[in-house]
């Protein structure tokens, strides 16, 4: 595979390489420690060159770190900043797979049809679980390369899909609404329903580790899983008029009221302890760690979770009316349906990283992510996309 | 001696009552009990401090900048290597000698690969095709066939691509959601005899070994646009992008090349003779040079600096390098081995065999080891 090299080329290359190559015997950078003249060879050496390597510092010159003198919070804040970014950039899925792209447009979406009406989607880590709204299917596709691997049926209604205990849970948006089991282990076939008597037309849902949150018309109910169907439910309507979306921050449930624009933290029993106003409507929100991302009009707003503080209202890149959010680690992606369009963000500074177009009256509608990619159902184009 | 050493242990042991460690603050007697003690504790824990001694933090003094720079680094590789997959599965180890590699038989000369995440697609140059082999149990899925001259291999867009080694060049694209069977040619006007491919989120880029770089443009019907350029390219070779430039690795010139949205060539850096193909590490850049100087020149991608040109760790005719979010490795074509380095701190970590006459050339990471393919074996390892 080895060209044979000419000895004339050979000086030449030599030559061009000489001012880089005299610096270290073995190729370094002319300090006594990397590029830096003022830190000595010793045991801490390593550490100053993991942060120089990582580019968390830059030194304070090209060629000095200044070891010894004290740091200021100012500069505290820019080292950690580096630090946090460094390890979510190379600790992500995407990087191993050399995935450092970001998809620019709809001819480069990855698409799989999902005939009539995918409505809702969720990652269980490997394969994607699509609800049907329009015949009650929840199809499983392979997350990795978009593969239709099965169909079960009997989901009527199917809305919010959630991934939890080993199996998978489909919410029938009917009166009442209902919730539906599926085992993964088994082979495809209809799906077992475990409730019949949930709140009307129920959106999405959550699991708090022991109970399934679902957002209803003017409710919410609280589901127990049980050995045997049916599961106990207890719906509760006092102070909810559209809850569209549970998400549990890992103490706390909070629902996301679309008419009263509001989120609101629940205690164990569903009663309201916090009312975050959020604006004229609020959407499917989702949950990065440290804030709860809701769409609104036109806007975004992130919420603290530890105490309920409006931390910024996102606008512009390109928000137009969003529906639903969904995290993979890093980013945060919105979908825009009225725009055909989705929007992103770096999660851990909220700055913006652009929208980008799904295509015309492709209307991306519900967003997961499986930790390298979003996915995305698009029900007037009846595709699942991933981006 | 042992007496004390003894006595010494049992004294830790009895001096926490809910056997927690002496000190008011897990060992540091210096730190109070109150809301900022459960830091101090994790980052003891995680083993970010040492302490100042056995039983003091000295929580008052302000930070140097030196200790800055030990607590940071430390920061950072306890949570990639708490974050990494292979730490998650209990799999912590580096495969050592060729017994230790898992291998698969593939299609003839295995050259380059990439993985999906869940399975690796090689792509055989000999044989024309392109094998799917599972990650978990490295159980070989499919063969798909006709792609001649297969190269350098790209998972993008739902879909899997590889460049195909003729003049003028092809581009090959799978869909892996249906059965196995022949490729489909997306383009056959590519520049000649391409080896690199890469996505720059938009379009796929071919590194055309005859002096070229490819822009390929996906449309609605095949086949797909080309756009060629070949102003100041000698012999691209490798080829990636790095989250915001397509960087190609020109193999005669010895240089990584950063270009523009249009192929235009906006800074050139010299690496070595013969560079082959390069990987991003998700802040540097890892360019192997085979020749002069022997060894792999590590490139500061936002500013095209060369940081270190690395040497030793038994490299021996450098060829393809891959990162796995912590550690990069680099086939030797001629070694029969791979060499790794910590990626963080350019530190070396070893180099291993593969076996007699394996000739590994391309790698790629699943996200959780890396996987090599043996040239002259016919087989890729699982390392």
């Amino acid at each position: 595979m080895r060209n044979a090299s000419s000895t004339r080329k050979k000086i030449l290359a030599a030559a061009a390489l000489a001012a880089a190559f005299l610096g270290g015997a073995a190729g370094r950078l002319s300090g006594t420690c990397g590029p830096f003249l003022d830190v000595a060879p010793d045991a801490f050496c390593p550490f100053v060159l993991e942060v120089f390597t990582l580019a968390i510092t830059t030194g304070t010159t090209a060629t000095t770190y200044d070891p010894t003198s004290p740091v200021t919070r100012l500069q505290m804040a820019a080292f950690l900043s580096r630090s946090v970014d460094a390890v979510l950039t190379r600790s992500s899925r995407a990087a191993a797979l050399n995935q450092f792209w970001t998809t620019q447009n709809e001819s480069v979406l990855g698409l799989t049809t999902a005939t009539p009406g995918p409505i809702s989607v969720r990652s269980d880590g490997l394969d994607l679980w699509v609800s049907d709204v329009v015949v009650g299917t929840v199809r499983r596709i392979r997350g990795s390369d978009g593969r239709l691997l099965e169909t079960w049926t009997g989901a009527t209604y199917g809305s919010g899909v959630l991934a939890v205990m080993g199996q998978v849970l489909v919410l029938g948006n009917g009166v009442p609404g209902n919730l539906y089991r599926i085992d993964p282990s088994q082979p495809a076939g209809a799906v077992t329903t475990v409730a019949t008597n949930v709140g009307i037309y129920p959106l999405s849902l959550d699991f708090d580790g022991e109970r399934i949150w679902t957002a209803n018309q003017g409710s919410i109910s609280i589901v127990t899983p049980g050995p045997a169907a049916p599961w106990t439910v207890t719906t509760v309507s006092v102070g909810f008029m559209r809850p569209y979306g549970p998400v549990y921050d890992g103490s706390s449930v909070w629902i996301s009221d679309n008419l009263r624009g509001a989120l609101l933290r629940v205690d164990t029993a569903g009663s309201i302890l916090q009312t975050v106003t959020i604006g004229a409507t609020s959407r499917y929100p989702v949950f990065d760690g440290t804030n709860i991302w809701v769409p609104s009009s036109d806007s975004v707003v992130v919420v603290r979770a530890s105490s309920g503080a409006v931390l910024q209202t996102l606008t512009g890149n390109g928000l137009s009316s969003p529906l639903s959010a969904a995290f993979d680690g890093r980013r945060v992606l919105v979908t825009n349906p009225l725009a055909n369009s989705v929007s992103l963000w770096k999660a851990a500074d909220m700055t913006p990283l652009g929208s980008f177009p799904t295509g015309t009256s492709s209307e991306p509608y519900i967003a997961c992510s499986d930790g390298a990619n979003f996915f995305i159902t698009m029900p007037e184009a009846e595709k699942l996309a991933r981006f | 001696m042992l007496a004390r050493r003894s006595l010494t242990a049992l004294a830790a042991v009895g001096a926490g009552a809910a056997s927690l460690l002496f000190g008011t603050c897990g060992p540091f007697t210096d730190v109070t009990a109150d809301s900022f003690c459960p830091f101090v504790l994790e980052i003891f824990t995680l083993g970010i401090t040492t302490g100042t001694s056995a039983t003091t933090y000295d929580p008052t003094s302000s930070v140097s900048r030196l200790q800055m720079a030990t607590f940071l680094s430390r920061s950072v590789d306890g949570v990639l290597k708490r974050g990494s997959r292979r730490s998650v599965l209990g799999q912590p180890w580096t495969a050592r000698p060729e017994s230790g590699l898992g291998l698969v038989t593939v299609g003839l000369g295995p050259n380059y690969l990439q993985s999906d995440g869940q399975d690796v697609w090689v792509s055989n140059f000999s044989s024309s095709t392109i094998s799917r082999v599972r990650v978990s149990d490295g159980k070989l899925l499919e063969t798909w066939t006709g792609a001649y001259g297969g190269q350098g291999v790209l998972v993008a867009m739902w879909r899997v691509f590889a460049a195909g080694y003729t003049n003028p060049g092809s581009l090959f694209r799978i869909d892996p959601s249906q059965p196995a069977g022949a490729v489909t040619t997306v383009a056959s006007t590519l520049g000649g005899l391409p080896f690199g491919v890469a996505f720059d989120g938009a379009r796929i880029w071919t590194a055309n070994s005859t002096g070229s770089v490819s822009i390929v443009t996906p449309t609605a019907s095949i086949p797909w646009t080309v756009t060629t350029v070949t102003t100041g390219f000698n012999a691209p070779w490798g080829i990636l992008f790095d989250g915001s430039r397509i960087w190609v690795a020109d193999h005669n010139a010895g240089t990584l090349l950063k270009l523009d949205s249009t192929g235009a060539i906006l800074q050139t850096v010299t690496v070595g003779e013969f560079t082959t193909f390069p990987v991003f590490d998700g802040t540097n850049i890892w360019a192997p040079v085979p020749v002069f100087p022997l060894g792999v020149a590590v490139v500061r991608a936002s500013t095209g600096t060369v940081l270190q040109t690395l040497t030793g760790n038994g490299l021996n005719g450098p060829s393809v390098a891959a990162f796995d979010g912590q550690r990069v490795l680099v086939t030797n074509f001629d070694g029969d081995s791979v060499s790794l380095w910590k990626a963080a701190d350019l530190s070396p970590i070893g180099s291993f065999s593969t076996g007699a006459g394996t000739r590994p050339l391309g790698a790629c990471s699943d996200g959780r080891g890396f996987w090599v393919a043996l040239d002259f074996s016919n087989q890729i390892g699982q390392f």
